[in-house]
């Protein structure tokens, strides 16, 4: 009978063909479109961690509940114990310093009169130090679109668009303005060793990043950083893994009622995070329901046309003394075999789109001018051994139960009403 | 004594109308012997196709009973009305209903297929069958390359591969010229013979009635006239 079964699917081109194809496109879509989101809000969420929250992040108390002011005044002291502290708890991660600050940059002319100023948010990251991987996780020298990356004290980056405005090329000099963790005011003279572009209009237009021991100087935090920022070794997010240690590393602190005590904080826990995260989780298996909702619809509609189309086989098939169920039976059976080759076609479409754009990926640069959110400006797909089943499942699933639900028919007529469609 | 495999007896059938019932068939009382060659005629709506129907255990009566083959129609489950039918009872149709997708072999093929044959057995049987329609040279093709009368040839193969006791043909040669019209009615009558089959027609075609022994004529769903008739054909 199987043999049979497939001999009609092959050669009846209306049975095997539309909803072959309609379970393709189907699966093909689910996978792309899952593989696409996964890749664009993970890598909004590793671009997010890098320059911003770490996997996890250490700071003070205070510092944390005033974290958007950039609060160097509640900075973290005595950083080395910690250090210590988090290197021998957590040997996994890598952890380094950053202090974010705030200020007013100005550029001099020959005259030393300014020809351009302006207010720069400051990022000072542990650039002299190569075992702090900083360079690479910032991906600083594939952003650099002139000069280089400076190799010594007094050398500062500065976003292109920052550049342009101020007037200054690699060489100039900057003289950077703000105010000292004390509260006192706070002057330094850098050279501009390169001009960085990251694709993030916030960071293009105002930022500056010097070496962490300079800021340490310049803002008066010896032995003292805004943030200590933790990177799992492969710099991949492990959300269980990084609540475990969040909750061991508070717990030490508990009993301490010092606001300037050290906490540690989850890439979750920080700027909303935690909602992309969930949005992941929940993405596919938000396209899973609406795949097998949708593709249930369809294909019941195309079971539906088909079965109609069919009756006249069923009432032959009737009548040589075939019963209902068992030719309910054969509908499934042909569901699960066009369910299966459509869903194989569409996963191999799909998987095959999905590591093409994960290696190509869709330059949306020219939409990201004057974004102000840190995304990254070429969205990647991601290949993740879920897709392998996501659409597969659905459209087998989809296509059973849109042939369930139009095979109920046969059960809803009367034995000869069926047959009766014999009398064309 | 002869073997009776189909009886009816005080046999009803109506189907709901709007708020209403119509009656199709009302008070049959019936009785077919094995081997006979016979036919229900009469005009369009008079019940023929509806009795042949209860007696194929396609449907069921309202009131009375049919037993075919000493099985009680209304006694049994889909399942057990589908079975009878497999292995009993062969039908063939105005239009030939072949399967499209299969060929003139597999048609046949399929009812054996049903009864779980195996396919040295089905071999056999499906060439000895499409032999005695004479088209065992056309076995590949598929239905939509057949003639009118070729294609009716397959139908009565179908039919009697299984070598059922009981055959029912619901217009058979309506969509036949005459020429092919008693070519298909003298293959039948030898199956008849040859075999031993039943064969209980639904007609109001001349052509039928000429080779039948036996008439059984409907009428608004009554029995008006049943009788033994000497067939004007014979082989």
């Amino acid at each position: 009978m199987i043999k049979f079964i497939f001999k009609a699917i092959l050669r009846d081109k209306n049975r095997s063909l539309l909803p072959v194809t309609v379970v393709s496109i189907g699966v093909f879509l689910t996978i792309v479109l899952s593989g696409y989101l996964s890749g664009m809000l993970g890598d909004m969420i590793d671009q997010t961690a890098r320059f911003q929250t770490g996997h996890v992040k250490v700071m003070t108390r205070a510092y944390a509940d005033n974290i958007d002011q950039m609060p160097n005044d509640l900075a973290l002291l005595g950083i080395d114990s910690i250090h210590d502290e988090l290197n021998a708890d957590f040997p996994d991660y890598r952890w380094v310093n950053r202090i974010n600050f705030g200020g007013i940059i100005d550029a001099p002319d020959d005259n030393e009169e300014s020809k351009g100023q302006g207010p720069a948010s400051g990022m000072a990251i542990e650039l002299f130090d190569k075992n702090s991987g900083e360079i690479e996780r910032l991906n600083l020298v594939n952003s650099l679109v002139e000069g280089k990356i400076p190799t010594k004290s007094g050398e500062a980056l500065i976003g292109y668009e920052f550049a342009d405005k101020l007037g200054v090329k690699v060489g100039d000099e900057l003289t950077y303005m703000g105010s000292t963790m004390n509260g006192s005011m706070a002057f330094a003279e850098f050279v501009v060793s390169g001009a960085v572009r990251f694709g993030v209009a916030s960071m293009d237009k105002g930022m500056i990043i010097i070496d962490f021991s300079d800021a340490q100087q310049i803002l008066d935090m010896a032995d003292g950083t805004g943030e200590i920022l933790g990177f799992y070794k492969d710099e991949i997010f492990m959300q269980d893994q990084t609540a475990k240690m969040r909750e061991a590393f508070n717990a030490k602190y508990a009993d301490n009622p010092d606001e300037f005590a050290p906490i540690m904080k989850t890439l979750a826990e920080q700027n909303s995070m935690g909602t992309y995260l969930d949005l992941i989780d929940s993405v596919s298996s938000v396209f899973v329901i609406i795949f097998v909702l949708v593709m249930s619809i369809v294909l019941w509609n195309t079971g539906l046309i088909g079965g109609l189309r069919r009756y006249q086989e069923f009432g032959i098939r009737l009548a040589l003394g075939e019963d209902k169920g068992h030719i309910y039976r054969t509908m499934m059976y042909e569901a699960v075999v066009i369910g299966i080759i459509g869903s194989v076609i569409g996963t191999i479409l799909g998987i095959s789109v999905t590591l093409l754009m994960q290696t190509y990926g869709i330059d949306i640069s020219g939409m990201m001018k004057d974004a102000t959110m840190m995304m990254p400006s070429v969205i990647k797909s991601k290949f993740t051994p879920q897709l392998l089943y996501i659409g597969f499942i659905p459209g087998l699933v989809a296509m059973v139960i849109g042939n369930m639900l139009s095979g109920i028919g046969i059960y809803k007529r009367e034995t000869a009403t069926l047959f009766k469609e014999l009398e064309v | 004594m002869s073997e009776k495999i189909i009886i009816t007896e005080n046999l009803v059938k109506r189907f709901p109308v709007g708020d209403g019932e119509f009656t199709a068939l009302n008070n049959i009382n019936l009785s077919f012997e094995k081997g006979e060659f016979s036919g229900i005629i009469g005009p369009s709506g008079s019940g023929k196709t509806t009795l042949l129907n209860i007696i194929g255990s396609l449907d069921s009566p309202t009131e009375g009973s049919a037993t075919v083959l000493g099985h009680r129609i209304s006694d049994l489950s889909h399942k057990e009305s589908a079975f009878l039918r497999n292995m009993h009872i062969g039908f063939i149709f105005q239009v030939y209903n072949l399967l499209p997708v299969y060929t003139v072999f597999e048609n046949v093929e399929f009812a054996l297929i049903l009864q779980k044959r195996s396919a040295t057995e089905r071999k056999k049987a499906v060439m000895q069958a499409l032999e005695w329609v004479g088209l065992e040279n056309m076995a590949d093709k598929k239905p939509s390359k057949l003639s009118g009368g070729e294609g009716q040839r397959v139908a009565i193969a179908r039919a009697m591969v299984k070598r059922p006791e009981l055959v029912l043909a619901d217009e058979p040669t309506a969509n036949l010229d005459a020429k092919n019209a008693h070519a298909i009615l003298k293959t039948m009558k030898t199956l008849n013979k040859e075999l031993n089959t039943t064969f209980l027609f639904s007609t109001h075609d001349e052509k039928v009635m000429d080779y039948l022994n036996r008439l059984v004529r409907l009428e608004d769903g009554e029995v008006d006239k049943d009788d033994i008739v000497q067939p004007k054909y014979m082989v």
